[in-house]
């Protein structure tokens, strides 16, 4: 109600003084290019508030051959002072020769002539060098742009003893040629796209246009094309614009720093998305299946890696389920023990005056305290947070007689069985199932954990990432390389997944 | 993708009529076979099973005969709109009122064998809350969830029975036809609806990926479902002699609160979740089924959104009697009785009228 009423006064409102010289500001731009040098450059200066703008700088100067005057404009902090130096002013200044055109002689790797203002604007800010004419209408744009980035390093969270050791940087143009770097074909699409308003965020789709379902490819544009945002900085707040069930626990768009993964999921028919300052890619469609998976399940031999796959799907259930079923053997189905066991249960939960519930519940609170903790803990006392989260927490609350020492072993096989699951989202997914199955636990026992989890794979198969199933090629059954729970030698690896209808089926 | 919405593949359509069927082996179907058939109620699930390939088959002849059209859709062409309307709404009625009986009876399983201190309607609420959540989300899902739990329901089902049979004793079967002949014959036959839900399979013609899947679907899933039920009611009379297996309201849950393994000497909270599962599954599908029912009859096109309201209702109706374990016991041995001659002689009906009219020839 009373933000019906805000939204209703802010819509009544005239637009503030703010917004009408804004629209002005707008006007300007979308003007074209005058001739005269001058009047231009005062247009220049007065959009990037010349002298007080500390990095932007305008040089004047006169072309010899061509006897015009000319001024370049850039931005120094985010272009190559060589290329300025010694491809375009050293070039424009020793010209002798009178019928050279201007790109003929800047020797730059590229220069494109701009119109408008607004597009001139654009490649400005990307670093390029903005070349003005006297008496033309148009802006030479020559490309410097240099952004600071560190160099390629090793994946941080996706860690592999087998295989590549790259991870993606921050910087897309470097992560491209990592992804090109492992298919060569002419096949391999970059395509950019601006998708926020006023920071001019560029993406980069990356697909194969020979294998990839025209159907996805659009439907991942229109989504992108209607973005209506003013800044997307990297593509973890991009994901979160483009999923489509935002409220959902369970991820749809697969995350990964590993070049050598993006590159697969490429060759499957996947699309990849990239962008400045996220040192990692967005894979989708995504399935179930693929944030289960890890690139060394692949690059390990065939029983290898599908003892990895049976450990992490171990994990994946005990992860789940330890606490909450010991809470409901505990509470409500004892007969279940072996008398001796429940004997033992009982005798260390003797002297703990809280339900088992309660203090299964109070020992994973504890686990994901230390966990998010020990995330965040500068890295120095990092090793305090092990101590004390272990020795305190551990030792003492059960010498305290608010824990049972059998409750330790099950938070503590439930958590570590829980880093099993490498992917971050899917992580999270599985660690706030676990809380909501305890609770479902703790009133209903066996038959809670039950309708829970039932529940739980109906809302699994209804998921839909991009019109993909989420458990497909299990279910809804497709053809494929049937890469689920396990998979299979490579020699039988012959198709790519069918679900994401691509053009080219067989992989061979 | 967008094509295939709403469509079910082969496997979980055989899946999903194995579920539908074959876990009546656990809850109090096997008790009104054995009460009249004596130590020969496994047997039952056998002829049945062969007096069943009849309407079956003649359904198939009918409805395949239209192209890609369900069950209703072929009442309506071959007895006109009144007739069909009518034939559709005693359909409902009689689904409807096995979803209430059936449901009223599991949740007084939970209750009576495992949660003996938690009111009824709250155990009853949560079951029918996740079925009509599940049936909500719609037919390809049930299908899904049923195809990803089969497995291991069938699994653990194939272990109890295992245990169960190297448990028992196999002389507890002679003699070999119980009170005779000619009564296991007219006995089981009277219970013929036990099949009953194949019927209603029929609806979910146009929801299945092709006619041909359907009809090989239905027969593979059929079979297995004699199979499954003809061999649990065997090793249940293997295991407890048919005096006292007449007894018992739930065979199944006595069984699995009986046999050992090894180490564990209670496993019934082992095979419970699982029969739980399936349970969830087969209702879901008779919601769903329901509600397309009633969207038929009372031209809802969105069905989907009386499935909430139907749960609601179910658990209302259900809770009703008060003790359930003898009163739904006795409502439904009526009501297989009263639908197995609808089960029987509605298809050969129907095939009569369509040989008269001409439309199986096409």
């Amino acid at each position: 109600m009373l933000r019906k009423r805000f939204k209703k006064l802010l819509e009544d409102s005239p637009p503030p003084e703010d917004k009408k010289s804004s629209i002005k500001d707008i006007k300007v731009k979308e003007a074209i290019i005058d001739p005269n040098l001058d009047k231009t450059l005062e247009i220049f200066q007065s959009i990037y508030s010349y002298p007080n703008n500390q990095d932007v700088k305008i040089r004047k100067m006169n072309i010899s051959g061509l006897r015009k005057n000319g001024a370049i404009l850039y931005i120094d902090t985010i272009t190559n002072p060589m290329v300025i130096e010694e491809h375009i002013i050293s070039p424009l200044l020793t010209n002798e020769d009178k019928t050279k055109e201007i790109s003929e002689i800047v020797t730059a790797q590229s220069i494109t002539p701009k119109i408008v203002i607004n597009e001139a604007l654009i490649e400005i800010n990307k670093g390029n060098v903005a070349l003005f004419i006297e008496g033309e209408s148009r802006v030479y744009l020559i490309g410097a742009s240099q952004f600071e980035a560190r160099s390629v390093e090793k994946p941080e969270n996706e860690n592999v003893v087998k295989g590549p050791k790259e991870a993606f940087i921050e910087k897309a143009a470097t992560n491209i040629s990592l992804i090109r770097k492992k298919i060569k074909n002419e096949n391999l699409v970059v395509e950019s796209l601006v998708i926020s308003e006023r920071s001019n965020n560029n993406l980069f789709l990356v697909y194969e246009k020979d294998l990839v379902n025209n159907k996805i490819l659009q439907n991942v544009k229109n989504r992108l094309d209607s973005l209506n945002v003013d800044a997307i900085q990297n593509l973890s707040l991009l994901e979160q614009q483009i999923e489509e069930r935002k409220y959902s626990i369970f991820p749809t768009i697969l995350y990964t720093e590993r070049p050598d993964r993006a590159a697969s999921f490429i060759e499957d028919g996947h699309i990849v998305l990239l962008m400045d300052n996220s040192p990692d890619s967005l894979v989708l469609p995504a399935t179930f299946w693929s944030f289960y998976h890890n690139s060394e399940d692949h690059y390990l031999r065939f029983p290898y890696g599908n003892f990895t796959r049976l450990l992490r799907f171990l994990a994946l259930f005990i992860t789940l389920f330890t606490s909450s079923l010991y809470v409901a053997v505990v509470t409500f189905h004892s007969e279940m023990v072996p008398p001796d066991l429940l004997l033992a249960i009982a005798a260390t939960r003797e002297k703990v005056p809280f339900p088992a519930a309660f203090e299964v519940l109070v020992m994973e609170l504890a686990f994901e305290l230390i966990r998010e903790a020990g995330l965040r803990v500068p890295s120095p006392i990092g090793p305090t947070i092990g101590i004390v989260g272990a020795l305190i927490l551990g030792q003492a609350a059960v010498q305290a007689n608010i824990v049972s020492p059998i409750v330790v072993i099950v938070v503590a096989l439930g958590g570590l069985s829980s880093f099993a699951i490498g992917d971050i989202s899917m992580n999270f997914a599985i660690r706030i199932s676990r809380f909501l199955l305890l609770v479902s636990a703790s009133f209903f026992g066996l038959y809670g954990i039950t309708a829970f989890f039932t529940a739980g794979m109906f809302y699994l198969v209804s998921i839909k990432s991009f019109g993909v199933p989420y458990l497909s090629p299990m279910t809804p059954t497709y053809v494929s390389s049937g890469d689920t729970v396990f998979r299979r030698i490579l020699k039988n690896e012959i198709f790519r997944p069918g679900y994401l209808k691509p053009k080219d089926m067989e992989k061979r | 993708m967008e094509e295939s919405k709403g469509k079910i593949g082969l496997k979980e359509f055989i899946v999903l009529t194995i579920i539908m069927i074959g876990t009546k082996v656990a809850d109090d179907t096997p008790a009104i076979l054995f009460e009249s058939l004596h130590n020969a109620g496994w047997m039952a699930p056998l002829i049945n099973g062969i007096i069943a390939i009849i309407p079956i088959y003649l359904l198939i002849k009918v409805v395949t005969s239209y192209d890609r059209k369900g069950l209703i859709h072929v009442t309506n062409d071959l007895f006109g709109k009144f007739f069909g309307f009518s034939i559709v709404f005693i359909l409902w009625v009689f689904l409807f009122s096995a979803l209430i009986i059936d449901t009223a009876i599991y949740a007084d399983i939970i209750t009576s064998v495992y949660y003996i201190k938690t009111p009824t309607i709250i155990i009853y609420g949560v079951l029918m809350l996740v079925c009509a959540y599940g049936a909500k989300r719609g037919l390809e899902q049930i299908g899904s969830v049923a195809y990803l739990t089969y497995p291991y329901l069938q699994l653990t089902f194939f272990i109890a029975l295992l245990l169960t049979i190297t448990q028992g004793n196999v002389h507890f079967l002679f003699p070999l036809f119980g009170p005779g002949g000619w009564e296991v014959l007219k006995e089981s036959a009277l219970k013929l609806s036990i099949y009953g839900d194949l019927l209603y399979l029929f609806i979910l013609i146009p929801y299945i990926s092709s006619t041909k899947n359907f009809k090989k679907g239905t027969w593979i899933a059929f079979i297995i479902i004699v199979l499954n039920l003809t061999i649990a009611m065997a090793s249940y009379v293997f295991f407890f002699d048919y005096n006292s297996v007449m007894e018992l309201n739930y065979p199944y849950h006595e069984v699995i609160r009986t046999i050992t393994g090894g180490f564990l000497t209670n496993l019934e909270t082992f095979f419970f979740p699982f029969w739980i599962i399936a349970s969830i599954v087969r209702f879901a599908i008779y919601l769903y089924l329901t509600a397309i029912l009633f969207g038929h009859l009372f031209k809802i096109k969105h069905f989907e959104y009386v499935i909430p309201t139907l749960a609601t209702l179910i658990v209302f109706i259900g809770v009703i009697p008060e003790s359930t374990s003898s009163t739904i016991f006795q409502l439904r041995q009526g009501l297989l009785s009263i639908s197995t001659p609808v089960f029987f002689f509605l298809p050969c009906l129907m095939w009569l009228v369509a040989k008269l009219k001409g439309v199986t020839k096409k």
